[in-house]
């Protein structure tokens, strides 16, 4: 073999690798291959691994990139660092149980976790949920997504180099934070929903804060973020034409979420299979033409105004009444199995609940959309250079505790 | 004897300047980027402001652990940071502080100035050779290139102003300002505009830190260096960001020149409001990419001030 | 984008983007410099479920029933009934034990408790220095709740009517 020529003819050391690289090596094993990079190029190639530990916000990824000299050559995500067993842990639970202990895949998206539990449950054990409740899980699930993608911003500016936006989106983030607190008792973790609806209702006086938050989000905080970022020439340079997909990769792939409608795919599941009361209120789904990375954060920035605008509405036309239905204490669903569907911060979270009549689910299954998505990030990024790649896995915005559960 | 004794006197001062400013650039750096980032920098060493936040951190780079790779090219590796350090001490020579104080007037100073910061390029080679360690090696290779890249818009954009005064020397281009009464950044703006963005390359700072900041993937060519030897490259960036600044005063604003105070308040004020907007410039923008800062470097910067020559040379030979 | 596109938006977002960063560098910082300022922990935030106090007769509302045992998600309070000296049992605990560590702050507990005898605490500053000290037990537990100025919201229905209008919470009938 060509290598193993250019092995023995090389230099033979092991510690700087472009010197066992030479064409000569080739050459003196008679010349096997006419063009002397093509024996060249395997030992050109270096493999690195941006280990799981790493200063960078993906979360605990690990990726093994084979690069030649400054072009990634073949990037293979590693992934299981955050695995924790939770559908093997939710089979010994009761129903209700199992709620709390969503939040903890996708903890950017807490409450979206929360509602597609709870969704598959209620149905399966045909519960009835109030419509307060059910608006109420409209507008919390949007003021998740305003958090999720304020965050998104932030990390995505810190993955190309910019520290400042990162300080800003917490600033906004901490706000958002006390609303939350205010409202379900928690930070970030919720424990909000409950099967027939949620845990508490909330008082007048935080429907004002509420709409002081967004009236400062859309008026200053928002003007800010694309002022500083996404209209930054820099910025535009690193990510226009970055990390592109066809919308049928993203197809093809299960992309979903702005990573798909970044591609210019039109598919929102609160417009195409709506679930609570979305069918209910007017807003638009935003989405880009080219695909790349620029589209994907702009998608998600457009959809911080959608998110408000639905939280208006919903505001103006919450009615009054209980937010928690009547519940037997002791949830058993009829046998069957029910695949229910939200749209959260990065796509579709699908549950898929098989029930066998006891009190303990048979089987759930998370469907995580950044367990798909990382799986598009070798379309993104081979062939393109080392800070195309760190672009476009943040742009995916994936949250390792779902791609792991 | 006295010559002696006044020479020591003066190497003394330079050093000790070197290792205040130091001191203050890194507290000034965590402050200033605290305070743009809505939050305090360091509060609590020294005071209600923790300006011995440098100290602190002195000691426990002093304190670490003092070792060599295996498999290091020794004394290419120890002496990288020496490489770095000595270039930095080195261009404190020329620099004009006040109407009659200049270490040592060279009637070729801007030339030695430009060839001396070359150096730094050699020192990062070394710690990136030396460290035996593939991923130093060929983000030094980068540093290199960047550094490499950007010498020649940042000395081109210089000979502009060399070409309307006609002296080399920082001292006589000061002097040329003060007696024209006009600073050179007016009719030099390009030139300074080239300079600054050519010195923000040169410093590896950001948006211009590909050598330090890709350590998402590379650690940068000095990976291997723990404690004071790290120190000793912090402290070459810090001493290399203020001569910049303060060349870039010298060239195009004045250097010593301004009403009532004395020549070398000025100069020190000059310098740092401009380090003050490298600061200011680094924790505002993203990074560019490597072929992106490359096609700035050689497709835009150099252009430019070769354009900026031309005309100025034009300009003076029409008047 | 036309060279002359790019030179324009390059010049405009480099000045956009310093004029924010130095605007914001000049308004107050938003940290809150803990442990000398603090910020205002919110009523209502949940942290540790804690035993609640009859304030008439001193005893704990627990009846040692078990309920909360079995519907806490991660298993994390165990509790032992009291056995009086006939042998027979009593309805409070001998032990009650919370390991906080493991509690995942859900109010699962509360919510099945129906006696009233649970409520989450709005104590945060909870840490130690040991994982052992965060076990706690039954004094523990009321201390807590005597000392914490927990809000009690427990499934909606059993709302205090004076807490509920001093939250700003709309009372249930």
């Amino acid at each position: 073999m060509a290598t193993d020529e250019g092995l023995r003819g090389g230099s033979g050391t092991t510690l700087a690798e472009p010197a066992a690289a030479t064409p000569r090596g080739a050459a003196v094993a008679g010349g096997a291959d006419a063009a002397p990079a093509e024996p060249g190029a395997e030992h050109r190639l270096m493999t690195i691994n941006m280990g799981p530990q790493h200063p960078s916000t993906h979360g605990v990824l690990r990726l093994i990139v084979t690069l030649d000299g400054e072009v990634v050559v073949k990037v293979v995500p590693d992934i299981g660092f955050l695995h924790r067993n939770f559908e093997k842990i939710v089979e010994g639970w009761s129903f209700p149980g199992i709620v709390p202990f969503s939040d903890r895949n996708d903890y950017l998206g807490a409450i979206t976790n929360e509602v597609a539990v709870c969704l598959a449950v209620e149905k399966m054990a045909e519960i009835e949920v109030p419509v307060r409740a059910t608006h109420l899980r409209v507008l919390f699930s949007e003021l998740q997504r305003i958090i999720s993608h304020v965050l998104f911003y932030g990390t995505f500016g810190l993955d190309l180099g910019a520290f400042t936006p990162f300080m800003y989106a917490f600033r906004e983030r901490e706000m958002g934070y006390t609303l939350m607190e205010k409202a379900t008792g928690a930070r970030m973790l919720y424990a909000y929903n409950r099967l027939g609806g949620l845990r508490n209702d909330v008082p007048d006086s935080w429907f004002r804060e509420l709409e002081k938050f967004l009236d400062y989000l859309e008026r200053q905080a928002w003007p800010e973020y694309m002022a500083l970022l996404i209209e930054n020439q820099i910025y535009r340079e690193r990510t226009i034409g970055v990390g592109r997909l066809t919308p049928e990769q993203a197809v093809a792939w299960g992309a979903s979420g702005p990573m798909l409608r970044a591609t210019g795919v039109a598919w929102d599941l609160r417009r195409a299979a709506p679930y609570l009361s979305y069918d209910q209120f007017e807003f638009d789904v935003p989405t880009g033409k080219n695909g790349d990375t620029y589209d994907s954060a702009m998608v998600r920035m457009l959809e911080i105004k959608e998110s408000i605008r639905i939280i208006r509405q919903v505001i103006r036309i919450l009615p009054d009444g209980p937010v928690l239905g009547r519940v037997r204490p002791n949830v058993r669903p009829r046998p069957g199995e029910y695949y229910s569907r939200v749209e959260s911060p990065r796509g579709e979270v699908g549950v898929h609940l098989i029930c066998d009549g006891g009190a303990k689910p048979y089987r759930l299954k998370w469907r995580a959309p950044s367990f798909c998505h990382l799986q598009l990030v070798p379309l993104m990024a081979e062939g393109s250079k080392v800070a195309d790649l760190i672009a476009a896995v943040g742009s995916t915005d994936v949250i390792m505790g779902e791609v792991d559960r | 004897m006295n010559i002696l004794l006044f020479s020591i006197l003066k190497a003394a001062a330079v050093v000790a300047f070197l290792g205040l400013n130091a001191f203050v650039l890194i507290w000034a750096e965590r402050k200033i980027s605290g305070y743009i980032q809505r939050r305090y920098g360091p509060l609590r060493v020294g005071g209600p402001a923790g300006v011995f936040q440098s100290a602190a951190d002195i000691l426990k780079l002093v304190a670490k652990e003092d070792f060599v790779p295996g498999g290091a090219d020794k004394w290419l590796w120890t002496l990288a940071p020496a490489v770095a350090l000595v270039p930095a001490v080195l261009v404190y020579l020329v620099l004009p502080i006040g109407r009659t104080v200049v270490l040592q007037n060279l009637n070729i100073g801007l030339v030695f100035f430009a060839s001396v910061t070359s150096f730094t390029l050699l020192g990062i080679f070394m710690a990136g050779w030396g460290s035996n360690n593939k991923y130093s090696l060929v983000g030094a290779m980068r540093a290199g290139a960047q550094l490499f890249s950007y010498e020649i818009p940042l000395i081109l954009s210089t000979v502009g102003v060399v070409v309307a005064t006609g002296t080399l020397s920082l001292q006589g281009i000061v002097q040329a300002q003060v007696t024209h009464h006009e600073w050179f950044v007016f009719p030099q703006i390009l030139g300074f505009i080239v300079f600054y963005v050519a010195s923000l390359a040169e410093l590896n700072r950001t948006p211009f830190d590909l050598a330090e900041a890709e350590s998402e993937l590379i650690a940068g060519y000095f990976t291997e260096y723990s404690g004071i030897r790290w120190a000793m490259f912090a402290i070459a960036e810090y001493s290399n960001l203020f001569t910049t600044s303060a060349l870039g005063v010298t060239l195009f604003l004045g250097g010593w020149h301004g009403p009532w105070l004395p020549g070398w308040i000025w100069f020190l004020i000059k310098s740092y409001v401009l380090v003050f907007v490298g600061i200011w410039i680094r924790w505002t923008l993203p990074r560019v990419r490597i072929d992106q800062l490359m096609d700035l470097g050689w497709k835009f910067l150099f252009p430019v001030s070769v354009v900026n020559v031309l005309g100025t040379a034009l300009y003076l030979m029409v008047r | 984008m036309a060279l002359w596109e790019r030179l324009w938006n390059t010049g405009k977002s480099m000045v956009v983007g310093h004029g924010i960063t130095i605007r914001e560098m000049l308004r107050k910082p938003v940290t809150v410099r803990y442990p000398e300022e603090k910020p205002p922990f919110e009523r209502g935030s949940r942290s540790v479920p804690v035993l609640k106090v009859n304030e008439e007769t001193g005893l704990l509302n627990c009846v040692s029933c078990g309920l909360c045992e079995r519907s806490c998600p991660p298993s994390c309070i165990e509790i032992v009934q009291a056995v009086g000296e006939d042998g027979h049992r009593k309805p409070w605990p001998e032990t009650f034990q919370l390991d906080l560590s493991h509690c995942m702050v859900c109010n699962l507990c509360v919510e099945a408790c129906p006696f009233d005898a649970l409520e989450m605490a709005d104590v945060v500053e909870l840490s130690s220095y040991q994982v052992q000290d965060l076990i706690f037990n039954k004094e523990q537990l009321a201390e807590l709740w005597k000392t914490s100025r927990a809000l009690r919201v427990a499934g909606g229905e059993r709302l205090d009517a004076e807490e509920a209008v001093a939250a700003g919470t709309p009372a249930r009938p």
